[in-house]
């Protein structure tokens, strides 16, 4: 029998080749994040500075949460596929094969990680032109936090779509979950501008946690309690998701 | 004939209930079957008669509420990743990945099943020249007609050599060539030492495919065995002759048919002998006998072998023909096959 470890790169390689036929996703991937930081950065720009606003350059505060942004958004486009490999009997004829449903989800999760790399080094060299300060060995650890991240995420898009088995509901779970998850992390804006309940409800929040240790990565923080919630959250996140998603790709029978 | 020691398949009071809309519906209701390695059976029913949930029981992909599947000696429900190793399937929808070309999916699905890289790929080259796909190796499955299509998934399916080949209505949406390609592809599957287990609607393609037949229907077995001992035990051959001579000279015929044993029951009426018999050859030739020996010319003969469909009629009560009416094929375009 060939080994999980095999299955998993066969696994990647099948998916990682289904994103070079779609040249168009490559594009949007590479170029929206690069939009944010043209668009966005601007409007940031006379906050900063003000009460409640983190200290630093603007591109320190807004380049963690555009990274996190692309992690969510690479990993949460994985259940859209399921989906359609659902429809035309893709996923009904491996569950018949004795593959493993691990290496199966996780060859998914490693294509979106890859997904989330490649634009977020872009987004890292574009910031730094721009004037983001750039700590080496703090964005070697933000990158694998949110590799994780998007690892849990395309765990949960998996496991979301096996489940719904519909595009329709698919949509309308990610889409209401997006606004919320990624609002209540502080993405964008920091939760330090906000009142105190919204800080509260960030805290309910995984990504949150995700958000925080990013920031304080990006700056070079790395030995802090921030840093270390940031990982134990993620990664707890990201190993339930992959094992709901496993169970999710087992379906009746295990 | 003498029974091999492991059957391919072997299905004792299998059950299944689905919930829908808060009542349990049973859609396998005890079914068992027995199916000798090397022989191609085929389950025949109506739409909703239990042949797919059956066949998803079988292939592991559906856990039943009762009874017991064992294939090529692996045990469905305890040892589900062994009979994986000894199965390929062939579902009703296909599961060809269509973005990929069709070498990446024959190569994924040998590797998976732990072929090395180059058994893979030449296991690939030779199901591409087995399945006429060399032309279309290297292009999109996306591009395939829908004969194309289906060959390769077969092709998938055997990729590993399974002992046992289970295919989920492998021919609806065919044309009539495409069919009749895919038949011979299975014959020969099954001449190589392959149990084929297929599910179908359609009467002639259990008649003259398959070695046995299981037909069912609400989830029961009503009727099983060879499709010609089955067609004998439940319905006759029927003949009607007609011809010019007078009530009294028919009536004289009929009475010495009526001593054959090949004749089963005899009525004249308006001209026309009409005989239902265990074997028409023989009542047909019996017949022309008695009317040549009493220089009655002939004007017209007619002979109607029973089909499957008589047996699921005596046992159902209704025409599989009218309890089988299926919706349009969900890939669309292919002209459908009328059984």
């Amino acid at each position: 029998m060939t080994g999980v470890a095999v299955q998993f790169g066969l696994f990647f390689r099948r998916k990682l080749l289904e994103t070079l036929r779609q040249p168009v996703w490559i594009i949007t991937g590479l170029t929206t994040p690069v939009l944010y930081l043209a668009l966005f950065a601007p409007l940031l720009r006379s906050l900063a500075g003000g009460p409640a606003f983190p200290p630093g350059h603007v591109l320190d505060v807004f380049v963690p949460g555009i990274l996190v942004l692309i992690a969510f958004g690479a990993g949460m486009g994985a259940g859209w596929p399921v989906i359609w490999e659902l429809d035309s009997g893709v996923i009904e004829r491996l569950r018949v094969t004795p593959a493993s449903r691990l290496a199966l989800l996780l060859g998914t999760a490693a294509r979106d990680i890859v997904m989330f790399v490649v634009p977020g080094m872009v987004v890292i060299a574009v910031g730094a032109v721009f004037g983001y300060h750039v700590h080496w060995g703090g964005l070697a650890l933000l990158f694998l936090l949110l590799a994780l991240l998007t690892a849990a995420c395309s765990a949960s898009s998996s496991a979301l779509g096996l489940k719904l088995r519909q595009i329709g509901s698919l949509a309308a779970v990610v889409t209401g979950a997006q606004l919320p998850l990624t609002l209540l992390a502080g993405i964008l804006l920091p939760l330090s501008l906000g009142p105190a309940w919204l800080r509260v409800l960030g805290h309910l929040n995984p990504m949150y946690y995700a958000v925080q240790a990013a920031r304080s990565l990006a700056a070079g923080s790395v030995a802090t309690g921030t840093v270390g919630v940031g990982f134990l959250v993620t990664g707890a996140v990201a190993a339930l998701a992959i094992w709901w998603g496993t169970r999710a790709y087992q379906g009746a029978m295990a | 004939m003498s029974a091999p020691p492991m059957p391919a398949v072997q299905v004792a009071g299998l059950r299944k209930s689905f919930r829908a809309a808060g009542a349990a519906i049973e859609a396998v209701s005890g079914i068992d079957l027995t199916v000798t390695a090397g022989e191609i059976f085929g389950l025949l029913g109506p739409n909703g008669a239990g042949k797919t949930t059956t066949l998803r029981i079988l292939t592991t992909l559906l856990p039943a509420d009762a009874g017991s599947a064992v294939i090529a000696g692996a045990d469905v429900f305890r040892a589900p990743a062994q009979v994986r190793r000894r199965i390929g399937y062939v579902g009703q929808l296909g599961g060809a990945d269509k973005e990929a070309t069709g070498n990446e999916n024959l190569l994924l699905a040998g590797r998976l099943y732990g072929l090395s890289a180059v058994d893979a790929r030449r296991r690939c080259a030779e199901l591409s020249a087995v399945f006429d796909l060399e032309g279309l190796a290297a292009r999109s499955v996306r591009t395939y007609s829908g004969g194309q299509r289906r060959r390769l998934e077969v092709a998938l399916g055997i990729m590993h050599r399974p002992q046992v080949l289970f295919l989920d209505e492998p021919t609806t949406g065919l044309d009539p060539q495409n069919r009749a390609n895919l038949w011979e592809q299975l014959r020969l599957l099954r001449d190589d030492g392959t149990t084929v287990f297929l599910t179908t609607h359609y009467l002639d393609e259990a008649d003259q495919l398959c070695d046995r037949v299981a037909i069912v229907d609400h989830g029961r077995v009503i009727a099983l065995g060879r499709p010609d001992e089955l067609k004998q035990r439940y319905s006759a051959d029927t003949i009607a002759v007609t011809a010019e001579a007078s009530p009294a000279v028919l009536d004289a015929v009929a009475r010495e048919l009526a001593g054959d044993p090949a004749v089963l029951s005899l009525a004249v009426e308006q001209g026309t002998i009409r005989v239902t018999a265990t074997d028409a050859t023989r009542a047909m030739a019996a017949v022309f006998g008695a009317l040549s020996s009493r220089e009655v010319p002939t004007r017209a003969a007619s002979l109607a072998r029973p089909s499957l469909d008589d047996v699921f009629l005596r046992e159902t009560g209704r025409s599989l023909r009218d309890a089988g009416s299926r919706p349009a094929n969900a890939d669309g375009g292919v002209a459908e096959v009328a059984a």
